[in-house]
């Protein structure tokens, strides 16, 4: 690995050593959109946007890991209530989990209103009062989906582009949330990349990629009933590779190959940033974070499997996928800002 | 404005890719090819019907147990059910199996066309199950679907070769209708707010088929000929057999099932 910082050492620990004696390089406070502080309590309704939109994921695997997705027929109404006043004593069996969703969903669809006009108000970056109209707009199109999936009796499609819009929501939520912050605003570390043949930013790009496009096939999976065409792990059908048979079993397997690619490249990430960046925390944390996500997220896999998708299992890969995505693109934002000249030269004026 | 415009432009938009993509390919309603009983020809007359096909399914060894129904989600129904409920899936007396859809798979005149019952066919939701378990009944003969329980259910037609619906029923007493055009077996339909709630409909566009009872047995009124008689198990499958019959002929037949028996979607 060819490295082109200040004072070059063969040794690892030297590297960091050299690494952490560097002087990180601040961007100066007037180049940023708001003084630190300012704009605190819309980061703070970011997050927790965030953690709302976390549990509406979870809520959301719910609806499906217990079949309950039409167990309200109609939308937007429910069994011709209006959503909110539906009666409390009627939310039974398969309506708990269907109506909870809804109700979630709409609180959240709430909040993204409120996140999207404060942002208007409050923020400077014009580019960033978008990103919040954009979150709006993922929101509303997701509870359209939603109902069209329901009138529609669970096209696999549809169902499909609503589990993957929720993580491309989530993730601009996410990001409103980095981009508020005071860390953010005030500027990240600047740190002196290195030459590898694969840049971190775009390592942690790649990564993010890797985790979306596992999050549609584990959406297709879901959503075609093939989580089960193949039964057992970790053979597949008593095979490395088995006999595709049937779509489901390509999309099963699809899934499975799709774990081992991004296991592979959180790997190579966490130990890119352990070897390199360790003394930046704001890379060291995610990077960490992601190997537990992965290690959960593939027991978990595995206890779906095991256990003929039992709901706990199934819906915590659900969500473990959704907060796996949300790290590694949190991860992505810190390293493009503190790693790439050209886009902290250009954050301030952003 | 554009802000309002946005959610119905994108649910169009999702509604003409969806009905775009839904595509007829399930659809086989398909007018039934010329003959004596085409449009055109007569409706074959039922007195003609005059033999008799009579037998037993039988079920050899011990049958599997009912899976065990928790019912706690729905008060209601926790609270009228049977003690420790379970499902109808194997319903075995006297060595015979029950709800068993027997009907005359092939042989019948091509083209033949036979009057649709004008009595509907009824399945109540009571006590959180579905009575009867399994039926059988003509293509667009009324299906009438009724709800004898003080909660909420939704009857969801899980059909292949008609369109699929779903409808719910949150009062008492609530009663839909509905018809299905096309032959289909089996028709599942479930209720996806209790889980355990299924049922099963045998669609057919001939008046022979019907449903075994008690003790296993069944009896059917067919016209003289030759034909393959097909009976269908929720869990065991289906088996074939063959029989011929004159005027005023009777003929036994019969089934076994056992537990290596599997079902396949018909």
């Amino acid at each position: 690995m060819k490295v082109i910082s200040a004072s070059p050492s063969p040794s690892a620990r030297g590297r960091r050593d050299s690494q952490a004696k560097r002087e990180p390089v601040r961007a100066k406070p007037q180049q940023m959109a708001g003084a630190p502080g300012e704009c605190i309590g819309l980061h703070r309704f970011a997050l927790f946007t965030a953690v709302c939109t976390a549990f509406l994921i979870f809520v959301g695997g719910l609806v499906t890991s217990t079949e309950s997705g039409l167990s309200v027929p109609d939308w937007p109404t429910t069994y011709g209530w209006n959503m909110f006043t539906f009666p409390l004593s009627k939310w039974v069996g398969g309506i708990f989990y269907e109506h909870t969703h809804r109700i979630v969903a709409s609180f959240v669809g709430f909040l993204t209103v409120i996140l999207t006009v404060w942002t208007w108000l409050e923020e400077k970056r014009a580019w960033l009062r978008w990103l919040s109209a954009a979150a709006l707009t993922a929101v509303i199109l997701q509870g359209v989906l939603g109902g069209i999936t329901v009138l529609f009796l669970l096209p696999a499609p549809i169902s499909t582009l609503h589990a993957c819009l929720a993580q491309t929501f989530f993730c601009l939520v996410i990001a409103i949330a980095v981009f508020t912050s005071p860390q953010w605003k005030s500027g990240l570390p600047l740190v002196r990349s290195r030459a590898e043949s694969v840049s971190l930013p775009a390592l942690c790009a790649a990564t993010t990629a890797a985790v979306y496009v596992q999050l549609i096939l584990g959406a297709l999976m879901r959503h075609t009933a093939a989580g089960l065409a193949i039964p057992d792990f970790p053979l597949a059908l008593g095979h490395i590779i088995p006999p595709f048979t049937s779509n489901k079993v390509m999309i099963h397997f699809a899934h499975r190959v799709g774990a081992v690619v991004v296991t592979t490249l959180i790997v190579w990430t966490f130990i890119r940033v352990a070897r390199s960046y360790s003394d930046y925390s704001l890379l060291f944390r995610p990077a960490l974070t992601m190997m537990v996500l992965v290690g959960i997220q593939l027991a978990l896999g595995a206890l779906t499997v095991w256990s003929a998708k039992s709901i706990i299992p199934t819906t915590a890969h659900v969500l473990t996928g959704a907060l796996l995505l949300s790290t590694s693109f949190l991860l992505a934002l810190r390293a493009y800002a503190m790693l790439t000249v050209k886009l902290a030269n250009c954050r301030g004026a952003l | 404005m554009h802000k309002r415009s946005l959610p119905l432009c994108a649910s169009l938009l999702m509604v003409a890719l969806v009905a775009g993509c839904g595509g007829g390919s399930n659809e086989t309603n398909v007018p039934p090819p010329g003959g004596p009983g085409a449009p055109g020809g007569t409706t074959f007359d039922m007195s003609k019907a005059n033999a008799t096909i009579t037998g037993k399914i039988s079920f050899e060894g011990t049958p599997p147990p009912n899976d065990k129904i928790q019912m706690s989600a729905d008060p209601y129904c926790a609270q009228h059910a049977a003690q420790n409920p379970t499902t109808e899936t194997v319903k075995v007396s006297d060595g015979g199996l029950e709800n068993v859809i027997v009907f005359v798979s092939s042989g019948l005149s091509a083209g033949a066309t036979y009057a649709t019952p004008t009595t509907p066919v009824e399945i109540n939701q009571e006590n959180c199950h579905y009575t009867p378990h399994v039926f059988t009944m003509m293509t667009n003969q009324p299906l009438k679907v009724k709800n004898s329980d003080m909660t909420l259910h939704n009857i969801h037609a899980w059909a292949e070769k008609n369109p699929q619906f779903n409808v719910g029923q949150p009062v008492k007493d609530m009663v839909s209708e509905t018809k299905f055009k096309n032959p289909e077996v089996p028709l599942p339909v479930r209720c996806d707010v209790h889980k355990w709630m299924g049922a099963f409909i045998g669609v057919f566009d001939h008046p022979f088929h019907t449903v075994s009872k008690s003790g296993g047995s069944f009896e059917l009124k067919v016209p003289p000929g030759n034909y393959e008689v097909t009976a269908w198990h929720e869990k065991f499958g289906k088996k074939t057999m063959m029989v011929q019959v004159g005027d005023n002929d009777k003929k036994e037949l019969n089934f076994s099932f056992n537990t290596n028996d599997k079902g396949t979607a018909d």
